[in-house]
């Protein structure tokens, strides 16, 4: 029966085609503009690590400016990293900031080129599932010794070793001998949860490093430095003893208790720091977990969120055009219902039948969404280009298109159920009469 | 006319009337706000910096090992710049207008720091710098050789003169001609004075959407932190000739350093605007699909409508209506409805925006836009429907008497 | 009133020739009632709609209340058709989404009444049918014959020169098809010239004046008014 259905579905696409196409394009239109946004959000604000994403929490620490009413500062001074670090109260936890790097290739072929690093704890690694080629993060104890160590990028490691095991090998990087200890794989969140203040949709960094070198050596750091205090006296420990800005620390708490445990030690260092005459804003202190850490910082583009917006209407545009266009088909077809029915057929079976035929011109105009969903995408990452951001993940996957599809067959047969109750609740006696 | 008639027959078609009058009525919305989005983002794309973008590019310097002496290096650099053929200005600077990323501060009258502060972008460059940039000095002069500074650590400022911009000088000091600002002095954070010594007409800040975006003040200092970032002005139409040299001459003069990320400031321009100028072809994209999905839609329904009523035509002409009457009957009716349609959309178009002005932080919508939309959307009802009224005119008169 | 001499209509299509009406020749004065009969395929729907403009005839002379209607624009035929001709239907042809009183009213917007004179027409011709406490209702709320009297009523409102009926009672029972074939008798006694065209031979014969065609030709001896004319059947040339 299904097979007699599906027939006469094309059948009558046939005898109206232009009704039948431009109904199919609406919803193609509609759904795939839908997918399209859908996915921009998805790959854009959507959980970059769902499995613990709770249990991952960035800590905001007041530190501004009394006399100025605005947001805590984003980030952290270096006396609250490493008094925190030092406390090593988290089950796991790290600070983090970039630093700008020179490499000078072993081969005096190569010249040298410069790198964005970052700076980390050993605890980042598997506190991010960060996936390894080769090698392993450092210990701890490299990371209280400053050991020269590094673990490269995949890029770094090919343009350097060739794509080679490189572990035990040495680089020179700001003019000094590091250790290479490992080597991960291709790893690109997209934002870059762990760092939303510094660029969240640049490319992954290109080596890492124990994360207490960077003010010990007084790296360069790419990153944003904040400052609402004057830096009292010159030179890098002054700098280092300011109130300025420019440390990420996230730790990683496994359950509520503690979740809330770590902020009663922060809120009791804050106080502690509040007698030495700093924190001098009431207490506002907290742990964010990645979601609501990126929802804080408003990593989402307000431009995603308009567009979400728009594609809903152009959706709603769609989908009551569809339910005029299938009105029109389906009353037109009176007659032919009517003979249907002095020929036996029952509402129920007239119902099934218009129903697969809505499913039908669905399937349809969702197959072509799908395909004007791709272009759109690739539209968009064209538009966007791999400079500013990175988009290999802005692409349909299999869940993502079984999705579009179902949503086109499921909204046109929702479209089509007025329409088909309307013309199946038509006297027949009235459309077999001539008039 | 017959409105009254043609009133009460869409009155017993609620649904197909309710159909397109609010498939009009998002498209119109859609639109308008979209309009109204693009309008916004060109105009900022669009913002000129007080610089000669066209004629500059930039180029980053860094050094390598402990042996590069940077501010030799620097003073070497800048006057084999100035050498090459083509180039008028380079100068040292440690940040770009409209680049995206950059320093800021905030600057009083006064020394008590529990006062507000006026937040403004700063730029360390050197004595060459205004001319580099080629903005134009509305009020004072420039610095000397003798007034910059170097500085090797992070920290506020030591320099003891700036350039300001107009904005910055406006709001410092309200009502007061640019001109008779120069000699006041500003306070940092830290405490120390910095006496204005010139003011120019535009200088902005590297970030397009801050509210500190036309504030800024120029400073002359040069940082040694082994990074350097060079700005060159080239003669008109000899920008793309003279890049490559300046790339291949800074590589040949030292190689203890790496020479990178070459860009001229309409690139530069691009990438930051590059979210804004996507979201405007995107947004075009949707009004196009918009138009066309509402227009096609119209056309139908009206193809179908006409149709059905095949009689009726007939039997009107029949009755003594000539075939222009015809087309004026149907495109009446299409108006009507458009109407209706635009009217619920103009509600729905205020609606929106100000939720979009308030939600995303953008200036409210000029009042034009809305009638202007509404008119758009009735003159597309109208086109779309008048292949399928003309049709309905020809309509053979015929068909009145038959009996199939 | 009505003066058509030597009426040709041929239908040409790749292979075939039809001819519908041939040299049809028929006058009516004022005031006439005249049926037209024969059997289906005859020609009559076509001399109906000559006759009322709604088609155009290959060859002969159309004369509609003295004034030659063959190099008429659209726009003329379409006025003289308002003014002068009032058309009934077998089906009714009533605007199903319109109430009595707008149906009634179509033909005077055409003629750019104003909206005071209109009304005053439109009630009185609803009065004369006898439904005008019904005026707000929708034609799908009436039965036949109270459909066919608002359309008599619609052909009535402009004053036309004269009525076309098809097959009026053709979709009625016998009684209703009394009650309007009576209204038409009261209305042609009220100096309404009338052609009606019907297959029904009884009623054919209870008028005055009977014109029977057969094969596009008038077939039937002159009765009562001696202005028709026969011409002599003619051999027709078929392809």
């Amino acid at each position: 029966m299904l097979l007699y259905y599906l027939r006469l579905s094309a059948l009558s696409y046939r005898r109206n085609p232009i009704l039948s196409t431009l109904m199919v394009l609406a919803v193609a239109i509609g759904v795939g503009s839908y997918m399209v946004v859908f996915t921009l959000n998805y790959v854009m604000g959507g959980d970059p690590i769902p499995y613990k994403s709770d249990q991952l929490y960035h800590v905001s620490l007041d530190t501004g400016d009394p006399n100025h009413e605005d947001d805590p500062p984003e980030q952290l001074t270096y006396l609250d990293a490493t008094a925190l670090l030092d406390a090593d109260r988290a089950f796991r936890e790290t600070a983090s900031s970039k630093f700008g790097g020179t490499i000078e290739p072993a081969n005096p072929e190569l010249r040298p080129f410069s790198i964005v690093g970052r700076g980390a704890m050993a605890d980042f690694f598997p506190m991010f599932d960060v996936p390894f080629l080769f090698g392993s993060p450092w210990d701890a104890q490299a990371d209280e010794s400053m050991d020269n160590v590094v673990v490269l990028s995949r890029e770094t490691n090919d343009r350097l070793f060739g794509g080679d095991n490189s572990v035990g090998e040495s680089i020179i990087m700001n003019g000094e001998p590091y250790q290479v200890v490992g080597v991960i794989n291709d790893w690109q969140p997209v934002p870059k949860y762990y760092d939303v203040n510094n660029g969240p949709f640049d490319s992954g960094e290109d080596a890492y490093i124990p994360w207490r070198i960077l003010p010990a050596k007084n790296y360069s750091r790419p990153g944003n430095t904040n400052c609402w205090k004057a830096i009292d006296g010159r030179g890098a420990d002054a700098f280092l003893n300011s109130e300025c800005v420019w440390i990420q620390y996230w730790v990683e708490l496994r359950d509520q208790n503690e979740a809330e445990d770590y902020l009663s030690f922060v809120n009791n260092y804050a106080l502690q720091q509040k007698e030495l005459g700093r924190f001098e804003r009431p207490l506002n202190n907290n742990l964010f977990d990645v979601q609501e850490w990126m929802v804080e910082q408003e990593v989402l583009p307000d431009e995603t969120r308009i567009l979400s917006m728009l594609a809903g209407m152009l959706m709603a545009v769609c989908l009551l055009n569809t339910i005029g266009l299938l009105l029109s088909k389906f009353l037109g077809k009176s007659g032919e219902i009517g003979v249907r029915q002095a020929l036996g057929a029952n509402k129920r079976s007239l119902f099934i039948q218009h129903m697969i035929e809505a499913g039908f011109l669905g399937m349809l105009g969702g197959l072509l969404g799908l395909g004007a969903a791709a272009v759109g995408l690739r539209g968009i990452k064209y538009l966007l280009s791999s400079d500013f951001m990175v988009t290999d993940l802005i692409q349909l996957n299999v869940p993502v298109a079984m999705y579009t599809i179902a949503l086109a067959v499921i909204a046109t047969i929702v479209a089509g159920l007025y329409p088909i109750w309307r013309a199946c609740n038509v006297n027949p006696a009235i459309h077999l009469k001539t008039q | 006319m017959e409105i009254g008639p043609i009133f009460r027959t869409l009155l017993r078609n609620k649904l197909g009337v309710l159909l397109i009058a609010i498939q009009i009525a998002f498209t119109m919305t859609v639109m308008i706000n979209a309009i109204f989005i693009i309008n916004e983002r060109t105009e900022l794309v669009n913002t000129p910096s007080g610089m000669d973008d066209a004629n500059l590019f930039h180029i980053n310097v860094i050094g390598i090992g402990d042996d590069y002496n940077e501010q030799i290096a620097i003073a070497d650099d800048l006057a084999m710049l100035n050498a090459i053929p083509g180039v008028i200005a380079a100068t040292t600077i440690n940040s770009l207008p409209v680049s995206g990323g950059g320093s800021s501060t905030g600057v009083r009258l006064e020394y008590d720091i529990s006062q507000p502060s006026v937040g403004t972008a700063i730029y360390y460059g050197d004595n060459h710098t205004i001319n580099t940039m080629d903005l134009e000095l509305i009020a004072g002069e420039g610095f000397s050789e003798l007034d910059v500074p170097y500085r090797d650590t992070n920290g506020f400022t030591n320099a003891a003169k700036t350039v300001i911009s107009r904005q910055l000088a406006e709001n410092l000091f309200p009502e007061r001609a640019p001109g008779s600002v120069i000699g006041e002095y500003m306070f940092l954070p830290a405490g120390n004075e910095i006496q204005i010594v010139g003011v120019v007409e535009e200088l902005v800040a590297p970030w397009p959407t801050s509210s500190v975006f036309h504030r800024s003040m120029l400073v002359p200092e040069i940082f040694l932190d082994g990074f350097s970032i060079y700005l060159i002005r080239t003669e008109p139409g000899q920008r793309d000739r003279v890049t490559p040299e300046v790339e291949a001459a800074l590589v040949a003069a030292n190689p203890e350093r790496v020479v990178r990320a070459l860009e001229t400031m309409d690139e530069t321009r691009a990438d930051t605007f590059r979210v804004d100028s996507s979201l405007m072809v995107i947004l075009w994209v949707i009004i196009g699909m918009l138009l066309f999905i509402t227009g096609m839609g119209i056309v139908g329904l009206a193809v179908f409508s006409i149709n059905r009523r095949r009689k009726q035509i007939g039997t009107r002409r029949a009755l003594g209506a000539s075939r222009l009457e015809i087309l004026r009957y149907f495109m009446l009716e299409n108006f009507m409805i458009s109407t209706m349609g635009v009217l619920i959309g103009a509600a729905l178009t205020i609606g929106l925006s100000i939720f979009i002005s308030t939600a995303f932080n953008m200036p409210a919508m000029a009042w034009y836009y809305t009638p202007l939309g509404m008119l758009t959307l009735v003159v597309l009802g109208q086109l779309a429907v008048f292949g399928p009224s003309n049709g309905a005119a020809k309509t053979e008169l015929a068909i009145a008497t038959r009996s199939v | 009133m009505l003066e058509m001499s030597n009426i040709s209509k041929v239908f040409r299509t790749e292979v075939v020739e039809t001819h519908a009406l041939r040299d049809f020749t028929l006058t009516v004065d004022q005031g006439e009632f005249v049926t037209i009969t024969g059997p289906s395929g005859c020609g009559k729907t076509t001399f109906l709609n000559i006759a009322g403009l709604l088609e155009n005839y290959t060859s002969g002379t159309y004369l509609l209340d003295g004034q030659d209607v063959s190099n008429l624009s659209d726009f003329q035929r379409a006025k003289l058709r308002n003014e002068k001709i009032g058309f009934i239907f077998q089906s009714f042809n009533l605007m199903p989404d319109l109430n009595l009183f707008d149906n009634i009213d179509v033909p005077l917007r055409y003629r750019g009444m104003k909206a005071g004179e209109r009304k005053e027409r439109i009630e009185h011709a609803l009065e004369s049918v006898g439904l005008a406490s019904r005026r707000k209702h929708l034609p799908a709320q009436l039965s036949g014959g109270q459909q066919q009297r608002v359309a008599i009523a619609r052909a009535l409102v402009g004053q036309p020169l004269f009525l076309l009926a098809d097959e009026p009672t053709g979709n009625l029972d016998s009684n209703t098809a009394m009650g309007v074939m009576e209204l038409l008798q009261e209305i042609n006694a009220g100096g309404t010239t009338i052609i009606m065209v019907t297959h029904d031979q009884e009623l054919a014969e209870t008028s005055k004046r009977n014109i029977h065609i057969l094969d596009g030709q008038i077939s039937n001896l002159p009765s009562v008014s001696q202005t028709a004319s026969i011409n002599p059947p003619a051999v027709s040339a078929t392809v």
